[in-house]
């Protein structure tokens, strides 16, 4: 069998050069056995336009930075297999972050202003000894921390959620997952009403209408859908509480 | 800290027009039900309906109803405009969006926002239509035999219909109460019944012969 012939529509824009209006433009390269976009776009930048800029740092899965739309749909470039996508590929920038170029955004600094609003650290009086010997934690609690953590930071639940994309402050999922983390976490000593001031508001979980585009977005698997309803029940009852 | 926000007594503002949004969406699902029973009484007979709509009038309901119903769509209506895309730029960043990442969910959104908006419009004539014409079997079947009203009505209906299943799908959604797609298929069929009954009570009072008149 004689390989396909795959054809990219890929979104041109150089914010450096506005005069050059956003367009798509169009490659065409052979695909290859087992061959991923990551693969794929080297290719053309090598190939045919080395002005093309994307990114990509680990092409494992492991470490978040190429996110984008691949036919409208939000997950990582490296994991993505051309096999599994029909010859004709569309992409497009995670929306919702700065474009800074083609297929390249800067989730960057949004995940670091997220950290900061959600004071994404455990907040605790102890002072650390390094000689004493590490608490234990209880296995079922760690892993389900765990399930939280395994967040990479790609952005692609934030690219897709339409509040994050008319509401610049909203934490999207990845935050509300964050702040999950820290309410299981039994070293950070914030009490409900503590977490209510971060996360109890519009910019938090109040913010979320509930279209789950991120819960089917997310490569990693993390699960959304029942972080951000946890949150929204303890959220609720902390509201309840609060006078 | 910033200024506004130390001088803002309340934090809890916000969870709470959550929860305005939440009730007030609910209890328009219980009343746009309950109202979807009362008229498909028909289908029992004219003396069913009748009775019903003698009762209404006798404990004069049908302005309690109005009134009642009135301020749970302003509390409705106050509490979904802020998470509206209520700009025109932001209008078109979530259709834009929406087109691009074509995901159902974010579309059943926007059409909400549209059906919402349409029911308002709708509802209005409806409910000036009732409260100055009254409701007994002979007024309501002449109603829907003006065709431009039956279409009107067919209207209302599909609209309020989808309203409200995708509203409750996104509250059982969001609490996290039931898995999503199962959830999916129960809301649709509950929508197809309601339809169903809806245009089989359409059908009934388009081919009714009104004998003797109702109680008005
Ligand atoms: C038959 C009457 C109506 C019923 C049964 C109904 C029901 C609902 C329900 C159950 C929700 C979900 C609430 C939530 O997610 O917390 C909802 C949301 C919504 N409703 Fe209605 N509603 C009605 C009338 C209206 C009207 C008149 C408008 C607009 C003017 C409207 C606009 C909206 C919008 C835009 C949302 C989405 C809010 C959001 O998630 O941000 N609805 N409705
Ligand atoms: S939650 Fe998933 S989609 Fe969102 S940033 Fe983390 S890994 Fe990416
Ligand atoms: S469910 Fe909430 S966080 Fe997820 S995409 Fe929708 S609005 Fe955004
Ligand atoms: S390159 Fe690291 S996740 Fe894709």
């Amino acid at each position: 069998m004689s390989p396909r012939e795959l054809t990219f529509h890929i979104f041109r824009y150089d914010p450096e050069t506005p005069e050059v209006k956003p367009h798509t433009q169009t490659f065409k390269i052979p695909e290859e056995p087992a061959m991923t976009l990551f693969v794929a776009l080297n290719k053309i930048r090598d190939e045919q336009d080395p002005t093309l800029k994307f990114d990509f740092v680990c092409r494992a899965s492991i470490c978040g930075s190429c996110g984008m739309l691949i036919n409208g749909k939000a997950s990582l470039a490296c994991k993505t297999l051309t096999k599994d996508l029909p010859s004709d590929i569309t992409l497009f920038p995670l929306p919702a972050f700065k474009l800074l170029g083609d297929l390249s955004v800067d989730t960057g600094t949004w995940f670091r202003d997220m950290s900061v609003r959600t004071e994404s650290w455990i907040h605790t009086d102890k002072v650390f000894d390094e000689t004493a010997q590490e608490e234990k934690m209880d296995d079922d609690l760690s892993l389900e921390i765990y399930e939280a953590e395994r967040c990479i930071e790609c952005g692609c639940c934030v690219g897709v959620c339409a509040t994050a994309n008319i509401r610049p402050n909203f934490i999207g999922a990845t935050g509300i997952n964050r702040v999950s983390r820290f309410m299981l976490d039994p070293r950070d000593k914030r009490d409900e009403q503590e977490y209510f001031e971060v996360v109890g508001n519009d910019d938090g979980i109040f913010g979320c209408v509930g279209l789950m585009a991120c819960d089917d977005s997310c490569p990693i698997g993390v699960p959304l859908r029942g972080q951000l309803a946890y949150v929204r029940r303890k959220m609720a009852v902390a509201g309840w509480h609060r006078k | 800290m910033y200024l506004q926000k130390a001088l803002t007594k309340s934090i809890r503002t916000d969870f709470i027009v959550e929860m305005v949004q939440m009730v007030s969406g609910l209890l328009l699902v219980l009343f746009l039900w309950t109202h979807m029973v009362f008229v498909a009484s028909i289908l029992l007979g004219q003396s069913s309906f009748g009775a019903l709509a003698g009762f209404m009038d006798k404990y004069e309901l049908l302005p309690v109803t109005v009134v009642v119903l009135i301020f749970i769509f302003a509390a409705h209506i106050g509490a979904i405009m802020r998470h509206l895309p209520a700009r025109w730029a932001e209008q078109k960043v979530a259709w834009r969006h929406a087109k691009m990442i074509r995901h159902k969910d974010t579309w059943s959104w926007l059409f909400q926002i549209v059906t919402g908006f349409g029911i308002l419009l709708f509802a209005f004539i409806h409910i000036v239509a009732v409260t100055y014409g009254g409701i007994s079997v002979s007024l309501s079947k002449g109603r829907i035999d003006n065709p431009g009203f039956l279409i009107f009505y067919a209207i209302l209906l599909l609209m309020s219909e989808y309203h409200a299943s995708v509203g409750l799908y996104r509250i059982f959604v969001k609490w996290g109460f039931v898995n999503r797609h199962r959830l999916d298929r129960v809301l649709g069929v509950v929508t197809l019944l309601m339809l169903v009954i809806g245009f089989v009570t359409l059908g009934v009072f388009l081919t009714l012969k009104v004998a003797g008149g109702g109680v008005a």
